[in-house]
């Protein structure tokens, strides 16, 4: 039996309803055994049925009276018995029935019934969420604005409460359980075919590989977003097949990368998230000295940055008590201050400084550092770390050159590797290519396509692209240039870039369209604008559009 | 040995014996069936049912099965017996054969739940 609120109901009511039934046979009992008074003559007993009556009524203090009769004395004594019998058995089967009705347990089952009949239901796309905070909201919200749906497992009340309160369109069913429970996953359907990721983003790294273990153990079909912080870490979630490792630190250090060496990458970057368009100048990162606050997780990933880019930094922590963990010369490189602090800033020589970065986990200590250093230096270049998304306005106002968020960096690249995987490919893929690149793909990109150009995946299947597999299937060979020429002109290419080609184990970035063949598999991403998008889409469904553009038909 | 075992084989065998009371007799006539036999047999086979109650396993569910079944029939029984004889005044052959025979639709249900309750503790080792 699946229902386990109802069982649990019935078997609390157990002994209740056996106390209800047994007074009340006895009050009957007693009703029929006694002698009444005389009518006409003879003396009148009542039937089971007048006693049933009596008593009903009476245990449930409605109380009409003596009927059919007036009783006699013997009844009526026998009758105060039985009302203090028969009225407590039964407001101890009411008083059962409403506390279990209050008990936790209870409503706990009942809302577990409720959210597995909401997520069986779901009959699209969805995805897994584990806790809900500032930075999973921001998912949820998202992923549900692509048109997907969402389940969320949250153990903390308030939190599930204000999820509740966000009344999300569509609905969004949430469940108040341990997080890392096999049940509370199987109950959120991880084995569902719809399930398409889970996204685990815990501060905690143990907490996100238990999940992450628990969750390929129930299915190992899913892809994981999971965060991780430390090499370690992520080695681990390797080991385990996870597909998507998030380190938000890691992250920052390819930003840092990025914006020393190629800007013009970092706003390709940022166009395929959605974070921007094409035109907008990208910040650059002087070269000169570095002052560097924070030396923990982030701190270290900046200095591999600054050290490969042979850029001088000077880094300064705040907490003196982690001075032992790190090795000698690293104690030696390091000052050991509050680095929101005049003096330690001057010490620091904040004065030659080209740039500063606040990466403390304090938001606050990173907002005043910053003020204070440009008192010192007017033309340094400012660079914090915001670590709650509360605090955006707060960083807003205080002018910042340059705004680091890890939690913002998660929600992208959780968003690009669930809901567009080919995106993140290409990313991953083209930050690994140099500026010159870079720059050539983004002029092409402006020239042909526009400053804010839409993309578009083409997966070849029957699904997707109808016309194409027919032919295909009949070893036909099409080029991928094909594709993008216009509905309207044949002899006209629209203007549309093709930015990757994914064909089971190979990868083209950037293919070239005049010689690439299609197979039946492949995915394809595009750049354009929608019109040229909608050709696309036309030429791979429909079998005339197709004819037309193959020169096989007028 | 086990109480609880005790107290539910107990009423759930008494709910078979008493319910086969009621129902040994001529068919067509009230005189030889106890409405107190009866009674007596409902408040049985509701303890009986009670006590089955909230078992999530297989047998326990078809043994509950098997007593929301006699009760029904029983609870039937009384309250065809009831009406008529407040109507009508008293019970024709006709109505007479309808309360016996449902209680003996019960006693077939009761018989039922019996034999799936010897089953069960045949089958279980200890």
């Amino acid at each position: 039996m699946k229902n386990s609120s109802l069982w649990l109901l019935l078997q609390k009511m157990r002994v209740p309803f056996i106390v209800i039934v047994v007074t009340y046979t006895i009050a009957i009992a007693g009703l029929i055994s006694l002698d009444g008074i005389e009518v006409d003559g003879k003396i009148y007993r009542m039937t089971i049925f007048d006693a049933f009556y009596f008593v009903t009524y009476t245990a449930t203090t409605i109380g009409f009276g003596e009927v059919p009769y007036t009783f006699s004395y013997p009844q009526r004594m026998w009758v105060s018995a039985l009302i203090y019998i028969t009225v407590i058995g039964w407001f101890y089967g009411i008083g059962s029935l409403l506390s279990i009705l209050q008990d936790k347990l209870f409503i706990s089952e009942i809302k577990k019934t409720a959210f597995r009949k909401k997520v069986r239901k779901i009959r699209e796309d969805f995805f897994i969420i584990l806790g809900y905070n500032n930075v999973t909201k921001k998912i949820v919200g998202k992923m549900l604005a692509q048109g997907y749906r969402v389940v969320v497992i949250e153990k903390n009340t308030d939190r599930v409460n204000e999820l509740v309160l966000e009344n999300y369109v569509p609905s969004v069913p949430i469940l108040e359980a341990d997080i890392y429970d096999p049940k509370a996953l199987e109950l959120a359907s991880i084995k569902s075919k719809y399930c398409k990721g889970l996204v685990s983003l815990f501060e905690n790294d143990n907490l996100n590989l238990k999940i992450a273990i628990t969750a390929k153990i129930l299915n190992a079909k899913i892809p994981l977003a999971i965060k991780s912080t430390t090499k370690h870490m992520t080695e681990n979630l390797e080991d385990l097949g996870v597909e998507i490792i998030e380190n938000p630190f890691e992250i920052i250090s390819q930003q840092i990368q990025m914006l020393l060496t190629a800007p013009s990458l970092y706003k390709l970057v940022r166009w395929m998230h959605g974070r921007g368009d094409l035109r907008t100048t990208a910040f650059h990162l002087p070269e000169g000295k570095y002052i560097i606050c924070g030396y923990g997780r982030m701190g270290h990933e900046i200095k591999n940055v600054l050290e490969k880019n042979n850029i001088e930094a000077v880094f300064i922590e705040m907490d003196a008590a982690k001075k032992n963990t790190f090795s000698k010369k690293e104690q030696c490189e390091i000052l050991f201050k509050d680095a929101d602090d005049k003096e330690v800033l001057l010490q620091a020589g904040t004065e030659d400084a080209v740039a500063i970065i606040a990466g403390s986990k304090d938001d606050t200590t990173n907002l005043s550092l910053l003020s204070i250093a440009r008192k010192i230096n007017p033309n340094i270049v400012t660079i914090a770390r915001e670590n709650e998304i509360e605090n955006q306005a707060l960083f807003h106002y205080a002018n910042i050159d340059y705004v680091f968020m890890p939690s913002r960096l998660l929600i992208y690249k959780t968003i690009a590797a669930l809901i567009d995987p080919i995106v993140d490919k290409f990313i991953s893929h083209a930050m690994e290519q140099d500026e010159v690149w870079a720059k050539e793909l983004l002029g092409m990109l402006k020239t042909k396509v526009g400053d804010n150009p839409s993309t578009y995946e083409l997966f070849v299947d029957e699904d997707h692209a109808h016309a194409l597999v027919e032919r295909i299937k009949y070893r036909e060979s099409i080029k991928l240039e094909t594709l993008i020429r216009s509905r309207a002109n044949r002899n006209i290419f629209n203007p549309i870039v093709a930015l990757l080609l994914l064909r089971k184990d190979e990868l083209y970035l950037l293919p070239d369209m005049s010689e690439i063949t299609l197979e039946y598999g492949d995915q394809i991403l595009f750049a354009s604008h929608r019109d040229a998008i909608e050709d696309i889409e036309y030429i791979a469904e429909n079998i005339h559009e197709l004819a037309y553009v193959l020169g096989e038909r007028n | 040995m086990n109480f609880d075992k005790l107290i539910s084989g107990f009423f759930i065998i008494l709910a078979m014996t008493l319910n086969f009371g009621f129902f040994y007799g001529d068919l067509s006539n009230i005189d030889l069936h106890s409405k107190y036999e009866l009674f007596a047999a409902i408040v049985v086979n509701l303890i009986a049912t009670t006590l089955k109650i909230g078992d999530k396993t297989q047998i326990g569910s078809v043994l509950l099965a098997t007593s929301l079944v006699a009760d029904i029939q029983l609870i039937a029984a009384a309250t065809v017996w009831t009406i008529v004889y407040y109507t009508a005044g008293v019970l024709d052959v006709h109505t007479t054969s309808i309360v016996i025979s449902l209680s003996g639709g019960a006693l077939l249900a009761n018989i039922t739940s019996v034999i799936l309750y010897i089953g069960e503790t045949i089958k279980s080792k200890r």
